[in-house]
């Protein structure tokens, strides 16, 4: 049974659908009122609040804490400036993703890792000999998140962080109703937005304080349904929806290298050694196997098969991870993960793992949909991801 | 060609150094003590006894090594046969255990009846399979999985040669190799001293009783390689390995302790010593223990994390104390007035070897150890004022991870523990000891640099022998460190004075 | 008597029963005699205090194999397994350590004694799956001989081998590896903290006389761990009504495929002409003749009695006397006017439903061992406990509980003698009640009968030979090709048409029934009966 986030009191009463969802064994919810499109569209218009306790969250001290981090993931961290967060992944010894997460540096020997699944033996195990302390403070931390175009306006009015000066990922520390809290300017929207880290023990009052501010900006607790959308339009995989952790899964064909869900970008191969770089490098030279695609759905083809049914075209605007095979040429070629009908811009969007060769730019496939009880296909065509990226995200 | 570095100059490390200096590398022994011999060399207990080395019994030493070497020009001589072993009591004279089973037959049967047909059966056993076990101790591990011909032609060797043994002997080595010790001698002799006797070697560098599932695989490891003694002891042998070493154009560096083995992109590039000083080599072979070559030696964060792991969960809790004894005049066991024993086990019974294990396994020494008695001065009375004794003792069991640590107050304790066992099976033991040296597993973590203080590199438990020692991935000496080799007893086959070690360590070098 | 049929089954357990099963399902005229008036042999239900039922000696099925379940059609016959997915380990200091089927709540429960066993808990999980998945096709058929290197024999090990193909080098000798190490060893290598690791550790010695420091018990705890391999639910399981239920089921289905069962039919000898099996005699004279007889007693039991030393030649005779027979458990069942409680618990939890361990550090249960070593029962002893009533009401009176309690270590060779269990029966529950008390106080007040089961109980009654659970002990050396003795590991016995079904064949003991299953399939392989 889910235990309750520190934010639980005050979360619970707005949560009048009472659909809650285990999130890492937190209860969290799924959507607060009778449907989740308000929540959907606080997070593109005002401010959408989520309590995102569930992550896990460690710091890491000491003189080698940037190289424990730089063995464990697959970029360095020796030369990261303070201040700046990095969003990465780790691999297992063959270069398959274990989990993704964000790492911020908030000193020179000091660092603060959130990541989606338990991570501290995995970091234990890698810092054999190292002078570091590692500390779990997933408990004793309480987060929330702060997305939307009025996030900033709301957060401006209840701390002393210096928000014009605070870039797209980067972190600072605060006060925010007389209380330490530290402010990063990330998030899982795709959105100008923050993320709010306190003590565990701070919660309620740090809720009631942004709370209070937010009224005046929209603001609108959201659950995990919104979420999903928003992520998915703004191009994020998920894991355990659009990728598996290597060592949780059974089979090899389960598991992913960074390259094959559009991660290359995170990957600095010519550094010291780190866990799975000869895997990666291996793969590098050689080429991947799978792509991770954004794929949009051809609209048109999808009102005439709903037609030929006398049906006009349902989809329900929320996110679907149902895996969902695509074709090409009759032949199974890959697999939509996430898939979402995005209301703000009216695209039938999804993440997809294909075959290598057919990830190109405008390749064209068939993606299975069943309309009316039968399965049939319609077009679907490899767009750029992210499917939606305003430029309030980042800036200044 | 490039200057090669072996790390340690006990006999593994000699042996090594010394192939690869005869194939002609340019060899660097670097040993951190101040003396060659490692665990063999000897050392003055008081004025005018010396003991051998911490491991006093070259019993296992291999010929086909030593032949290779030609260490018989550099003065390398054999005693005639394998020594005979008192297996001492605290009632009663004991019995003599002759190699020649028959020799002890009478004894035997005196003690119990059947034991001495027992004991010819049980040694004509091992005498059926020596060759065949002393094959695979004397060639690298053997694969699990053939990936070449060559690897499928060298397990049909090692297959081949126990199917020769016969159906009824192999599936006899197959029964009993998984067996725990206490169970199969008692199939052999209904007396208690005979089992827990031949027992007691199984418990040396192992952390079990005789009641543990797999001692009697040690047990057969150790018997069939047993021949007779270097004459003049480790010490003898080391000495010899030295001279050959350095008329091969090899260089020993003493007082030399590596701080680090230095990388460059994954291979070696050299050592650094403590105090800082660099020596420069693309070919590393460390001969000390696994866990100090790859976990100390190496930069931390380096090694691919399984191997890192596996190695770190290498067992090597130390349960051995040594006792070094100057005596007044000689040692004499009990009801055997006037008989000269070089080698004597304590034990009555094989429970209490067990009991022993016992202690050490709540973190508390055996309060009645069981020994492993030598007595150098017997068959090299010059070790010893004339007339005089020198003995040196393995005692067991004394854990490396005592509760509360040890001083030298429970040091002292131990020694006072051993000294009383002995005095049983060698009444007036006590009152001639003239000096006494105890080293705890502490002491000899400190002196030899021994992780855990353990004197085999590694216990010796089914798991961590042949294609498993001291991990499967590094079984066959190469490391995945370009240029870093192993080559101590931690690799097979083993802890003891055999030099296999060494020597099979450079044969994966210099063969490829 | 003149009857003749095409097999004799002797012994109605699990194996014998299984056994007859499959032969009559193939449309032999098979025959089961046992020696009791009860059916099940170990695998019984017997109403010991009036209300309540208890599973006297088997209590937990755990490896019964499905496809038998299917094959005999044992749900149609009374097979009904509830699931015994929980596993509870309290500790004396009054915490306690549930783990059951959600991941999330293991992982916290664990996180409050190590937060990085509580990470690699499920992670163990999959590699031990993973590991039985390779067992698997070991323990459905008959083992290779490696001594005899026919052609047939090489098919079969390439077969095996085939199934480590997917295994590189390293990964082969590290399970190999696995094989040869003991439980602490082992999880050592997984796990830090002892609260874990104790009560994971004891699967590994439970029928064994081994200590978990022993080396080779890794591998009996995979062989415990294989319950689950078969499917997505664990497969440990309480059959309703009693352990007694199983073998009723299969003699149910024996029965529909015209086995004949008789009970109260001892078997004194195997009857012989010129070195073949041809029938057997039972103790009061009558005679059964059959064209195969398959022994479902132990090894001991079967040659040195039924058969009888004079009969086999001298290597056999010397090796079925070296097959190691210690037993090593004992039970003790008892009747509770009220349901037990344990510091800190929640009454309505389901901890209770669970399986309960006692086995709270190593070094207790290593002192367990030493007790044992030399010949005594374990003064604080390890215990299993499972509360069936709690699942399954009709095993007693409304509000009143049976609990059932497998004690480790009770060696069957006290130091004074096996027969002097008889003066230590009481003793011996004693201690296992006194130590229960400290883990749950109050037990002692509830208890309405206490009804102890020692090793030499377990031979006298239900024909274990020295009381060992599993028809000899699962060491290495008496494993696989060496069960029970070298080249007679395939079900076949140095007596032609004379067969071996129990436990004491591969692939072991506990109710899987699955050298009953081999075993037939065999003979029919064979074109035995």
């Amino acid at each position: 049974m889910p235990i309750r986030s520190p934010f639980h009191e005050r979360v619970a009463p707005y949560c009048t659908s009472y659909t809650w969802k285990d999130w890492a064994g937190y209860y969290a919810v799924s959507h607060y009122g009778e449907t989740h499109l308000p929540e959907y569209w606080a997070f593109r218009e005002s401010c959408a609040i989520t309590d995102i306790t569930p992550l896990f969250k460690y710091v890491i001290q000491g003189k080698d804490a940037a190289r424990l981090l730089s063995r464990m993931a697959v970029r360095g961290f020796a030369k990261m400036q303070i201040g700046r967060v990095a969003y990465t992944c780790w691999c297992d010894a063959n270069g398959k993703v274990i989990d993704d997460g964000t790492v911020s540096r908030l000193g020179e020997d000091h660092f603060f890792v959130t990541a989606a699944e338990p991570t501290l033996s995995w970091m234990s195990r890698l810092s054999r000999g190292f002078d570091v302390e590692i500390a779990d403070v997933s408990e004793q931390t309480g987060a929330l998140s702060l997305q939307g175009p009025t996030s900033r306006d709301v957060l401006k009015q209840c701390s002393d962080a210096n928000l014009g000066r605070l870039k797209f990922f980067q972190t600072t520390s605060a006060r925010l109703d007389g209380i330490d809290v530290q402010i990063s300017r990330t998030g899982y929207s795709g959105d100008l937005g923050y993320e709010l880290w306190c003590d565990a023990q701070d919660s309620l009052r740090v809720w009631d304080a942004v709370m209070a501010v937010g009224r005046d900006y929209g603001i609108q607790p959201a659950g995990i349904e919104a979420l999903d959308m928003v992520r998915i339009e703004a191009g994020f995989i998920m894991l355990g929806v659009d990728y598996y952790s290597a060592p949780h899964v059974t089979i090899d064909a389960r598991r992913s290298s960074p390259y094959e869900i559009g991660l290359d970008w995170c990957v600095r191969l010519d550094r010291g050694a780190f866990m799975g770089q000869e895997a990666l490098r291996a793969e590098a030279a050689r080429g991947s196997e799978w792509k991770m695609i954004g794929l949009e759905a051809d609209w048109l083809e999808l009102e005439r098969l709903y037609e030929s049914y006398h049906l006009p075209p349902a989809l329900a605007p929320a996110a679907c991870r149902q895996s969902v095979p695509l074709y090409s040429g009759g032949k199974f070629v890959g697999q939509v993960t996430s898939t979402v009908w995005s209301p703000l811009l009216k695209r039938y969007i999804s993440l997809a793992s294909v075959k290598a060769q057919y990830g190109k730019l405008g390749t064209k496939l068939k993606l299975e949909h069943t309309a009316f009880y039968e399965r049939r296909t319609v077009t679907a065509t490899v767009v750029e991801r992210p499917f939606f990226d305003p430029e309030r995200k980042r800036a200044p | 060609m490039s200057r090669a570095i072996v790390i340690g100059a006990g006999h593994n490390g000699l042996v090594a150094g010394l192939l690869l200096a005869r194939a002609g590398r340019k060899v660097t022994i670097v040993e951190q003590r101040g003396e060659v011999g490692g665990l063999c060399a000897a050392s003055e207990v008081h004025p005018g006894y010396t003991v051998p080395g911490l491991l006093h019994d070259t019993t296992g030493v291999r010929r086909d090594v030593v032949d290779l070497l030609g260490l018989s020009r550099f003065g390398l001589a054999f005693e005639s046969e394998a020594p005979s072993v008192l297996a001492a009591h605290s009632d009663h004279k004991g019995v003599v255990l002759h190699a020649e089973a028959k020799r002890s037959r009478d004894e035997l049967e005196m003690l119990h009846k059947g034991d001495g047909d027992g004991y010819i059966e049980w040694r004509g056993f091992l005498s059926r399979i020596r060759d065949f076990v002393s094959g695979v101790l004397s060639q690298k591990p053997p694969m699990m999985k053939p990936d070449s011909i060559a690897e499928l032609w060298s397990l049909g060797k090692t297959g081949f040669g126990l199917r020769r043994l016969g159906k009824a002997d192999m599936l006899e080595l197959m029964r009993v190799a998984p067996m725990c010790a206490a169970d199969w001698l008692q199939e052999f002799f209904g007396d208690p001293l005979p089992a827990a006797a031949l027992a007691a070697p199984s418990a040396i560098g192992a952390s079990l009783g005789p009641w543990s599932a797999g001692t009697a695989a040690s047990l057969l490891l150790y018997e069939c390689v047993r021949g007779a003694e270097v004459k003049g002891g480790p010490a003898a042998l080391t000495q010899s390995l030295q001279k050959a070493f350095e008329a091969a154009g090899g260089e020993i560096a003493l007082e030399s302790e590596v701080a680090r083995i230095r990388l460059d992109h994954g291979a070696v590039c050299g050592v650094e010593l403590e105090g800082g000083r660099f020596v420069e080599a693309l070919l590393v072979v460390a001969s000390c223990d696994p866990k100090r070559a790859l976990l100390d030696l190496i930069e931390p964060g380096t090694l691919p994390l399984d191997v890192e792991e596996q190695v770190a969960s290498v067992r090597m809790r130390g349960m051995t104390a040594k006792v070094n004894l100057a005596l007044d005049g000689r040692i004499s066991f009990r009801d055997r007035e006037g008989e000269r024993h070089a080698r004597a086990v304590v034990a009555d019974h094989l429970d209490d070897i067990e009991r022993a294990f016992d202690a050490a396994k709540y973190r508390a020494c055996s309060e009645r150890p069981h020994l492993e008695v030598s007595v150098p001065s017997v068959n090299d009375p010059s070790l010893a004022p004339a007339g005089k004794d020198v003995v040196s003792v393995l005692a067991h069991a004394a854990p490396h991870n005592l509760e509360g640590g040890w001083s030298g107050e429970t040091s002292a304790r131990f020694g006072d523990a051993v000294v009383e066992v002995l005095e049983r099976v060698a009444p007036g033991t006590s009152a001639k000891i003239v000096a006494r040296e105890v080293l705890s597993p502490a002491d000899l973590e400190d002196r030899y640099d021994l992780t855990g203080g353990h004197i085999h590199h590694g216990e010796h438990a089914l798991d961590q022998l042949l294609f498993m020692r001291p991990t499967p991935k590094l079984a066959r000496y190469k490391t995945p460190i370009e240029g870093l080799y192993l080559g101590g007893s931690g690799s097979h086959p083993g802890g003891g004075v055999t030099c296999q070690p060494g020597a099979l360590a450079a044969e994966a070098i210099l063969k490829g | 008597m003149a009857m003749t049929y095409d097999a004799i089954v002797v012994g109605a357990g699990h194996n014998g029963l299984t056994c007859a099963a499959y032969l009559g399902k193939a449309g032999r005229k098979v025959l089961v005699l046992e020696r009791r008036h009860a059916i099940g042999g170990a695998t019984v239900s017997e109403e010991i205090h009036p209300g309540f039922t208890f599973s006297s000696c088997s209590y937990v099925v755990s490896l019964l194999r499905p496809q038998i379940i299917r094959e005999l059609e044992l749900s149609k016959h009374g097979l009904e397994i509830m699931p015994l997915d929980w596993t509870f380990s309290p500790f004396e200091d009054g915490t306690s350590l549930l783990r059951g089927p959600d991941p999330e709540m293991n992982r916290r429960n664990i996180a409050r004694f190590s937060r990085r066993d509580a990470e690699r808990y499920p992670l163990f999980g999959q590699a031990m799956s993973e590991l039985g998945r390779m067992m698997k096709p070991i323990i459905e058929s008959p083992v290779p001989e490696p001594s005899k290197l026919t052609p047939s024999t090489l098919y079969e090990l390439l077969r095996m081998s085939k199934q480590f193909k997917g295994m590189g080098e390293e990964s082969l000798a590290a399970n190999f590896k696995m094989m040869t190490m003991s439980a602490v060893d082992f999880l050592s290598e997984w796990f830090e903290s002892e609260r874990l690791i104790g009560p994971m550790s004891v699967s590994g010695i439970i029928g064994t006389f081994l200590g978990i420091r022993s080396p080779g018990t890794a591998y009996v705890l995979l062989h415990h761990y294989m319950g689950e391999i078969d499917g997505a639910f664990r497969a440990w399981g309480l059959q309703k009504g009693g352990t007694g239920g199983v073998a009723e089921a299969i003699a149910r289905s024996a029965r529909s495929f015209g086995v004949e069962i008789k009970t109260n039919c001892p078997v004194d000898k195997i009857l012989m002409t010129a070195g073949v099996a041809r029938g057997v005699v039972l103790e009061n004279g009558d005679e059964y003749h059959a064209k195969a007889v398959v022994s479902g007693a132990d090894p001991h039991r079967t040659f040195l009695g039924m058969v009888g030393e004079e009969r086999l030649d001298e290597d056999f005779t010397k090796q079925i006397k070296r097959f190691k027979m210690r037993g090593s458990s004992g039970k003790v069942n008892l009747a509770l006017d009220s349901l037990p409680v344990f510091p800190g618990l929640d009454p309505d939890s389901p901890a209770l439903k669970a399986d309960i361990t006692i086995a709270p550090n190593i070094d207790f249960l290593e002192r367990a061992y030493d007790d044992a070593k030399y010949g005594r029962f374990s003064r604080e002893p390890f215990m299993d406990c499972v509360i069936p009533s709690l699942s399954d009401p009709s095993v007693a009176p409304p509000g009143k509980h049976v609990m059932s309690i497998f004690v480790q270590y009770a060696p069957y060779n006290l130091k004074e003698g096996p027969a002097d269990w008889e003066n230590q029966r009481e003793a011996f529950g004693d201690a296992v009640i006194d130590t229960l008390e400290r883990f749950s106080p109050g037990i002692k007040d509830r208890i309405l009968h206490r009804h102890v089961l020692t090793p030499l109980d377990l031979e006298q009654t239900y024909g274990l030979t020295e009381g060992n659970i599993f028809h000899g002990e699962l060491s290495l050396e008496q494993l696989a090709f060496m069960r029970p003795a070298a080249g007679w590991a395939r079900y076949q016995t140095p007596i032609e048409k004379l067969w071996l079904c129990g436990s004491g064949a591969h692939p072991g003991g506990g109710i899987m029934a699955a050298p009953g299953q081999l075993c037939a399939n065999t003979m029919l392989k064979a074109r035995a009966v």
